[in-house]
C-alpha cells in the first residue's frame, strides 16, 4: 500500500518538478533556497527573538490604552465576533441558526459601540481610549456598513436617467478614486472641524469613519454598477410588465442581484479596508500600527523592531484570512440560496 | 418618468443639496475667517525656508513653495516610474511562475503573493526601511569596488545615488505591486482558451514559444484594464512614502500646511496634482491599449 | 476629463464665496469653567515634559503645567483632557478650538504670536531652551562646520527644521536634511547611522539621549543653533484666558521666589489669616485684595494651584531634576536669584 503511495508521489514529482533537465535545476535551486531560509527563519523565531516585547504588551495590542479594569469590554467584543466567525464557519447547519446568524452579526456593531463608548450601565470612556485591534475593528466595520448604503445611492445616481445626479455622481465618484487615501484621511481629520459650526465637535475616531466612509463607497459605487450592468435586460423589461414602479423594481429585482453579482468585490474592499487602517498610524490614530510604534518608542523596546513587525504582519495576515475564509463561505451560501430559487 | 416630473425632482434635489451645501460653505467661511486664514493663493510665491535632500532639479531653501511643490512633484513622479518598471517585471515573472509547469515554483509564488496581498503596504515599507536599509548599521551590505554598494545610506551605482529613503520605497512598492500585477497576469493566461494551449502543443511548438507567441498576445487585452488600475493604485500608494522620509507631493504639502495653516488651498493642489497623474497613467495605457489591440487586428 | 475639470472648478468657485459672519461671544474662560474640564494639548512622547506612561496617564512639566491650569481656572488639578498632538496638528487643533490650551513644548516666537501669522497668545515662558546637535562620541564632528555635507535627521515640520537650515545657510554650507515625521523615527534614523546627526531642542535631545542604550556614547555638541523659550500658548480670542494663564505661571514662579512649597503652603496660608501685617502674602494667596477675581478667577487661585502641583521649582525638580530619567541642568531656569532668568512681576 505505501509502496504504491510513493510510487504516485515519485511519478507525480517526476512528471511536474523534474520533467526536463532546466526544470530539474530549478527545482534542486528552489528546494536548497527554502531550506536555507526556513532553517534561518526558525533559529531567529526560537532562540535569537525575544518575543518579551510582544508578551507583555498584549493588552496594549488588543486594547489600546483601555483603563485595566474595563477592559473587559471590548474583550467581551473581541471574543463574540471570534465565536460568531466559528459558528458561521464550522457550526451545525440548524436552519433557525442559519437565520438568526445574519441578525447576529448585524448586532455587534451595536453591541460594539455600546461596549466600547459606555452607555446604560456602564462607564462613559472616550474614544481616545480604545487603540489596538479593537480601533482597528472597529474602524473597518463601521465604515464598511456605513459606505455600502452610500455605495448604492451613489451606484443608482450614475445609472439615474436624471442628467444632475447622474453628473454629480460621476464627479464624485471619479474625483475620490483618483485621489490617495492618505490624502483623504488627512483632510477628514484636518477639515472637518472646519465644516462645522462653532462648539459641535466630532472625535477624532469619527472622523476617520467618516473619512473612510467617502473613499471606499466610491469604490463600492463601481463595484456595483458593475453587477448592475450584468443584470439582463429582460429582467428590467419583466418587472415592468408585471407593473411595478421604479422604487419597487429598484429595491426588490436591481439592488439585490447587483450585490449579489458584486459580493466578492464588496469583500475583497473591506479586506482593503481593514488594511488600510493601518494609515491611521501616520495620522495620530494608535490603532494596530500605530500601537506598535508607540510600544517601540518606549526605552524598555528600543531596536526590536523586527519582533514587533513581523508580529503585527502575523496578526494582520491572520485576520484577513478569516475575513476571506468568511467571504467565500458568504458567497457560496449566496450562489445555493439562489439556485433554490 | 414623465418630462415635466423629472424637472421638478430635479430642481428638489438641487434645492435641497445646494442648501446643505451653503450650510458648510457658511460654517467654513465663518471658520477660516476666525482663524484668520481665508482663501487666496498668493503665498505661493513667498520663499519656502526649508530644506530638501532629493531634487531631481535644482532647489534652494529661498525658491519659492510654489517651487517646492513641484519638485515634489518631480520626486513622486520619479518613484511612480521606476517602481512601475520595477513592479512589472516582477510581477511578470511570478505570474508566469504561477502558471508554470513546476508546481514546486507555482507554490512558492502563491505564498509569496499571499503574503504580501494580506499585509498592509505600510507595514510593509517600514519593514523595508527600518529593518532593511536601516539595519544595514554602518555596514556595507553588499559592495563592489566603486561600481556597486548597498548600504544604509542607500544604494551607489556607477555614480548614481539613490539614498534609502527613495531605495526603501521602491522595492516596498514595486514587490506589493508586483503581487497584484502578477494575479492579474495570471487571470490574463487562464482566460485564453484551454484548446489554445494544447493546439500549439500539437503543433509542435516549445513551451517558451508557444507561450510568447500564441499565449500571451490572446492574454494581453484582458490583461491591459488590470495593469492600469493596478498602476493608478501604485501611484495612489507613493503617497505613503511620508512615513519613510522621502519627500513627495504629499509630504511636502503636509510641511506647507504646517508651516502655513493653509489646508484648503493645499487640498485643491493636492487634488489637481493626483488628477494629473491619474490622467497621465489611463491616457498612456489607453494609447497602448489601442497600440495592442490594432497589432492583434493586423496579425 | 471634462466631468473632472468641472468637478475641481465648482469646488474652487465654492470655497471662494463669501458670507456673513456672526460675532463670537463666549469667552474661553468662561467655556471652561462651564464644562468644569480643562481640554490641553500635549504631546504625550517627549519624556520629562509630557509623556504616555504605560499605565495611561500622562506625565512631565507640560503635564503639571495643565494641572497647574486646571487647578487655578476650575479648582480642581484632576479635570483634564489630554490630547495628544503632532507638531503637524497641533496649531489647527488650538485655532480651531479643539482643545483649549497647548501645552506642548511649542516655541514662543513673532510668527506664532502675531495676527498676521498663527495668532496665538503666549504665557510666559516656562522652559528656556535651544536648539542643538546631538552626534556619537568618536564621530570626529565638533562643531555645525563639521556637518557640512553630511545627513541630519530632523521631524519636519518644527521649527528645528527651519532653524538648521537658516544655520547652514548663513554658513553658506550644504547639507542633507532627512525629514522624518514622527518624532521617534527621527532619534531610531540617527541611531541606525543613517544622519550623522540628529536636531531637536536641547531638552528633547536631553529626553531622547536618556533612553538610548549607551547615553555616554553621544554628546550634544556646544553649537546653540536658536533661541527656543518654551512657552503654553492660547487661541489669541479670549483675553481673560491670556491673563489666567498669565498670572498662574507667574504664581508658580513667585511662589518659588517667595519659599512657598507644596508642604508649606496650608501653613503659610494659616500664618497670612492670622498676620493681617503680612500684606504682600495676604494679597498674594487671596485672602486680600481681590485679584484673583480681576482676572476671572477664584480670589484663592494661588492657593489651589500651589496645594496641586507646588512652585516652579518643584515642578522643575520633579521631571527634570538630578532624580528624573531625564536631566536637565536648570541653567536659564533657574530664578533670577540664582542666576538665571525666571522672574515674577509684583502681585497687587
Amino acid at each position: 500500500m505505501t509502496v504504491s503511495v510513493i510510487k504516485l508521489l515519485i511519478q507525480k514529482l517526476r512528471k511536474t518538478l523534474f520533467s526536463n533537465s532546466s526544470n530539474t535545476l530549478i527545482s534542486f535551486i528552489l528546494i536548497l533556497i527554502i531550506n536555507l531560509a526556513c532553517f534561518i527563519t526558525f533559529e531567529w523565531l526560537l532562540f535569537n527573538a525575544n518575543w518579551k516585547v510582544v508578551t507583555s504588551n498584549i493588552p496594549l495590542f488588543a486594547f489600546g490604552s483601555f483603563p485595566p479594569n474595563e477592559q473587559w469590554r471590548p474583550a467581551i467584543w473581541i471574543i463574540s465576533l471570534i465565536t460568531l466567525s466559528i459558528v458561521t464557519l464550522f457550526g451545525p447547519r440548524w436552519k433557525w441558526l442559519r437565520k438568526n446568524l445574519l441578525i447576529a452579526w448585524g448586532s455587534t456593531i451595536p453591541l460594539g459601540l455600546y461596549l466600547l463608548y459606555g452607555g446604560i450601565g456602564l462607564s462613559p470612556i472616550s474614544s481616545r481610549h480604545i487603540g489596538g485591534l479593537t480601533l482597528t475593528i472597529l474602524l473597518t466595520a463601521c465604515s464598511s456598513v456605513l459606505s455600502l448604503p452610500l455605495g448604492i445611492i451613489l451606484a443608482l445616481g450614475r445609472q439615474s436617467s436624471l442628467p444632475l445626479i447622474q453628473k454629480l455622481s460621476s464627479i464624485y465618484i471619479d474625483v475620490i478614486r483618483a485621489v490617495p487615501l492618505i490624502a483623504v484621511l488627512f483632510f477628514g481629520q484636518l477639515l472637518i472641524p472646519l465644516f462645522l459650526p462653532v462648539g459641535i465637535e466630532v472625535d477624532r475616531v469619527w472622523r476617520a469613519i467618516f473619512a473612510f466612509t467617502l473613499f471606499v463607497s466610491a469604490y463600492i459605487a463601481e463595484d456595483i454598477r458593475g453587477g448592475l450592468q450584468s443584470i439582463p435586460h429582460t429582467q428590467i423589461e419583466s418587472a415592468n410588465s408585471l407593473g411595478l414602479n421604479q422604487y419597487q423594481i429598484i429595491r426588490f429585482i436591481l439592488i439585490p442581484q447587483a450585490l449579489r453579482i458584486a459580493l466578492p468585490a464588496l469583500t475583497n474592499q473591506s479586506i482593503g479596508l481593514f488594511q488600510n487602517t493601518s494609515l491611521m498610524a501616520i495620522l495620530g490614530l494608535v490603532e494596530l500600527l500605530g500601537i506598535g510604534r508607540s510600544i517601540l518608542a518606549n526605552p524598555e523596546f528600543i531596536g526590536q523592531y523586527i519582533e514587533v513587525y513581523v508580529w503585527l504582519a502575523c496578526v494582520y495576515w491572520l485576520v484577513c484570512t478569516i475575513m476571506a475564509i468568511l467571504a467565500r463561505h458568504l458567497e457560496q451560501r449566496m450562489t445555493i440560496n439562489q439556485a433554490n430559487f | 418618468m414623465k418630462g415635466r416630473k423629472k424637472i421638478f425632482l430635479q430642481l428638489g434635489i438641487c434645492i435641497f443639496f445646494l442648501s446643505i451645501v451653503g450650510i458648510l460653505i457658511n460654517n467654513l467661511t465663518i471658520n477660516l475667517i476666525r482663524t484668520g486664514l481665508g482663501f487666496n493663493f498668493s503665498w505661493l510665491l513667498k520663499p519656502a525656508s526649508f530644506a530638501l535632500a532629493e531634487h531631481p532639479l535644482p532647489y534652494t531653501s529661498s525658491d519659492s513653495y510654489a517651487w517646492a511643490l513641484f519638485i515634489g512633484w518631480l520626486n513622486s513622479l520619479k518613484v511612480i516610474i521606476s517602481s512601475l518598471f520595477l513592479s512589472t517585471c516582477l510581477g511578470t515573472l511570478i505570474g508566469f511562475a504561477r502558471t508554470g509547469k513546476n508546481s514546486l515554483l507555482g507554490l512558492i509564488s502563491a505564498g509569496y503573493i499571499t503574503i504580501i496581498r494580506q499585509t498592509p503596504l505600510l507595514l510593509q515599507l517600514m519593514f523595508w526601511y527600518f529593518v532593511g536599509f536601516l539595519g544595514l548599521k554602518d555596514n556595507v551590505f553588499l559592495g563592489i569596488k566603486n561600481i556597486f554598494k548597498i548600504s544604509n545610506q542607500g544604494i551607489e551605482f556607477s555614480g548614481l545615488t539613490l539614498s534609502s529613503e527613495f531605495s526603501a520605497l521602491l522595492f516596498g512598492l514595486s514587490i506589493f505591486t508586483s503581487a497584484y500585477i502578477a494575479e492579474v497576469i495570471r487571470g490574463g493566461i487562464l482566460s485564453v482558451p484551454r484548446g489554445q494551449w494544447e493546439a500549439f502543443r500539437s503543433l509542435g511548438l516549445s513551451e517558451r514559444k508557444g507561450l510568447f507567441s500564441i499565449i500571451v498576445p490572446q492574454a494581453l487585452p484582458a490583461i491591459i484594464p488590470g495593469l492600469t488600475s493596478q498602476y493608478l493604485n501604485l501611484a495612489k500608494n507613493s503617497t505613503l512614502a511620508i512615513a519613510v522620509g522621502f519627500s513627495d507631493i504629499y509630504a511636502i504639502n503636509d510641511t506647507i500646511i504646517n508651516q502655513t495653516g493653509r489646508a484648503i488651498e493645499c487640498f485643491l493642489i493636492l487634488l489637481t496634482s493626483f488628477l494629473l497623474l491619474n490622467l497621465l497613467i489611463s491616457n498612456g495605457m489607453e494609447i497602448i491599449n489601442r497600440i495592442i489591440i490594432t497589432s492583434s487586428k493586423t496579425n | 476629463m471634462l466631468r473632472l475639470v468641472s468637478g475641481i472648478v465648482s469646488l474652487t468657485i465654492l470655497l471662494a464665496g463669501c458670507a456673513i459672519p456672526r460675532q463670537e461671544n463666549t469667552s474661553r474662560l468662561e467655556l471652561i469653567k462651564k464644562r468644569n474640564e480643562l481640554i490641553c494639548g500635549v504631546s504625550g512622547k517627549i519624556a520629562g515634559f509630557s509623556y504616555l506612561m504605560s499605565k495611561g496617564s500622562y506625565e512631565g512639566l507640560d503635564v503639571d503645567i495643565c494641572k497647574a491650569f486646571a487647578a487655578g481656572i476650575i479648582g480642581d488639578s484632576e479635570k483634564i483632557q489630554y490630547r495628544p498632538l503632532t507638531s503637524n496638528e497641533r496649531f489647527t487643533a488650538i485655532k480651531t478650538g479643539e482643545i483649549d490650551l497647548l501645552s506642548r513644548n511649542t516655541t514662543f516666537n513673532l510668527s506664532r504670536d502675531s495676527s498676521g501669522g498663527n495668532g496665538l497668545t503666549f504665557a510666559p515662558v516656562v522652559f528656556h531652551d535651544g536648539q542643538g546637535l546631538m552626534v556619537k562620541k568618536g564621530s570626529n564632528l565638533n562643531s555645525l562646520k563639521d556637518l557640512a555635507n553630511k545627513s541630519i535627521c530632523v521631524g519636519s515640520g518644527t521649527t528645528s527644521e527651519q532653524n538648521i537650515n537658516d544655520a547652514f545657510e548663513s554658513l553658506s554650507l550644504p547639507y542633507n536634511p532627512i525629514k522624518y515625521q514622527d518624532p521617534n523615527q527621527v532619534s531610531r534614523g540617527y541611531q541606525q547611522g543613517r544622519c550623522s546627526a540628529m536636531t531637536s531642542d536641547r531638552s528633547q535631545l536631553a529626553s531622547i539621549r536618556s533612553g538610548l542604550k549607551n547615553p555616554n556614547d553621544h554628546i550634544i555638541l556646544d553649537d546653540v543653533i536658536s533661541k527656543e523659550p518654551l512657552a503654553p500658548a492660547s487661541n489669541g480670542q479670549d483675553p481673560k484666558l491670556a491673563d489666567a494663564m498669565r498670572w498662574i505661571i507667574f504664581a508658580l514662579i513667585s511662589a518659588e521666589e517667595q519659599g512657598i512649597t507644596k508642604s508649606n503652603i496650608d501653613e503659610k496660608v494659616k500664618l497670612a489669616e492670622n498676620n493681617p501685617e503680612l500684606k504682600p502674602l495676604r494679597r498674594f494667596l487671596g485672602i486680600d485684595g481681590g485679584l484673583g477675581e480681576k482676572i476671572g478667577l477664584r480670589n484663592d487661585f494661588v492657593v489651589k494651584v500651589i496645594r496641586s502641583t507646588g512652585n516652579y521649582g518643584e515642578i522643575y525638580e520633579r521631571h527634570l531634576g538630578e532624580n528624573s530619567k531625564v536631566q536637565i541642568p536648570r541653567g536659564l531656569n533657574k530664578l533670577y536669584k540664582n542666576g538665571g532668568i525666571m522672574y515674577a512681576p509684583p502681585f497687587k
